[in-house]
């Protein structure tokens, strides 16, 4: 710790990154921001990008990657994308298939992205 | 039928007018199958957002619906007439809709909406008005008999017609108000927004409606349960606004955000889905102000659901 004062700088900074990477590990939000703030390319594994993807991010950008990212989701991940974004109801998506709860994703956060864009009346 | 017209008002901004208008026309079609419209006056047209979504107000807008274009007739010199600037289907619930997909004429809500457009045209308005030697209360005075000629042929289609209306006396506000046969003030238990409160009641009690106790019912909104926020909660129901109608206090909740976040204008939730922990609140809110306008103009309603 900083009141340590027996502790040389690589110890410090030992401890620094050893925090870093355990926080790295269990936190994907964290860790991916960290990687888009360092420049990097964030991969997205399925266990964790319901977490951590913004749909209306990723749909005001390249439709395509926004398919690569959702398409290979399961069907409770999707629903949860759509549920905590705020892009669809229980009763919007009751009945859909995987294909068309991803085509509603897309459809629906590209109209956010769009709308929420300033139209000057 | 004859609609009752009741205009969400406050000076204060940021009190809940426009998540006020919608729960009470969710609640009130919802619980007890009237028909609702909803007139947003308010240029922001938040509660037109949260019925038609930003898309839906953009194209309603472009298909010549809203009051900015009602207010172009005004200015034109044309006939007053409102059901053309109408959206008729505008409820979001899957109970309502089904309802409406039924022809049961039950639970209907629809909307005028507003647009930003709404502030320039009343700019224009007012800059023409009073360079020919009018003022405010003339032009208000002036829009009010236009608007009660334009609304007329709605008093036997709509049960309730709630004006929702900006944080400010524009000239389509208190044309508004001066039409209003109740007045719902939402407030937030802080000390702002008591005095503010206060002050706009004085205002509405003294050029609008001497009879203001009588026809004020008053909603705390947005409350968190705290000391001080309770303290001030039962100042303003003993000492400042002690005459009053009071509805259900609602509680600060994110849910309520997110719910008027409407998906997409082909976008439905069930009541249960859209209020979750607040749909008590909704109801509670629904039934005090049904027995208030009981009390006013001596109707009354049937539950359709409990």
């Amino acid at each position: 710790m900083a009141e340590d004062k027996r502790l040389n700088p690589a110890d410090f900074l030992d401890r620094f990154f050893d925090v870093l990477r355990e926080e790295v590990r269990t936190n994907p939000q964290f860790a991916a921001r960290l990687v888009k703030t360092l420049g990097g390319n964030v991969v997205f594994e399925d266990e964790t990008k319901a977490e951590i993807t913004n749909p209306i991010i990723l749909a005001s950008g390249d439709k395509a990657r926004f398919y690569t990212v959702y398409s290979p989701m399961k069907v409770a991940d999707i629903k949860k994308v759509l549920k905590d974004n705020n892009l669809a109801t229980k009763v919007d998506m009751n009945g859909k298939t995987p294909a068309q709860l991803v085509d509603m994703l897309y459809e629906r956060a590209a109209s956010k992205a769009s709308e929420r864009k300033s139209s000057i009346f | 039928m004859t609609a009752t017209t009741a205009a969400i008002a406050n000076l204060k901004g940021g009190v809940g007018k426009s998540t006020t208008t919608v729960m009470l026309a969710d609640g009130l079609a919802y619980f007890y199958g009237m028909n609702v419209l909803v007139i947003d006056l308010d240029p922001q047209a938040n509660s037109s957002q949260m019925l038609l979504t930003e898309r839906g107000v953009q194209a309603a807008s472009d298909q010549g619906k809203g009051v900015h274009h009602l207010l172009a007739e005004f200015v034109a010199g044309r006939p007053a007439a409102a059901a053309p600037f109408i959206m008729p289907n505008a409820v979001t619930l899957e109970e309502l809709r089904v309802a409406e997909e039924q022809d049961e004429r039950r639970g209907w809500i629809s909307s005028l909406p507003a647009h930003p457009m709404l502030r320039l045209r009343e700019l224009d308005l007012e800059e023409e008005w009073y360079s020919r030697s009018g003022t405010p209360t003339t032009l208000s005075e002036a829009l009010a008999a236009y608007l009660k000629a334009a609304f007329a042929p709605l008093q036997t289609v709509y049960d309730v017609i709630l004006l929702d209306c900006p944080p400010h006396l524009s000239p389509m506000a208190r044309a508004g108000l001066a039409l209003a046969d109740v007045f719902v003030t939402p407030t937030i238990a802080d000390s702002v927004s008591t005095w503010g409160t206060k002050q706009f009641s004085d205002w509405v009690g003294r050029y609008i409606a001497p009879d203001l106790p009588s026809r004020n019912f008053v909603l705390i909104t947005r409350f968190r349960d705290t000391r001080y926020a309770r303290q001030v909660e039962s100042e303003l129901r003993e000492i400042y606004l002690k005459d009053r109608w009071f509805g259900p206090t609602i509680p600060e909740s994110v849910h309520v955000l997110n719910a008027m976040d409407r998906a997409a204008p082909d976008s439905y939730d069930t009541f249960r889905g859209k209020y979750a922990g607040v749909r008590n609140d909704v109801r509670r809110l629904a039934e005090r102000f049904t027995d208030f306008l009981s009390q006013r103009t001596g109707a009354s309603w049937q539950k359709i659901r409990d």
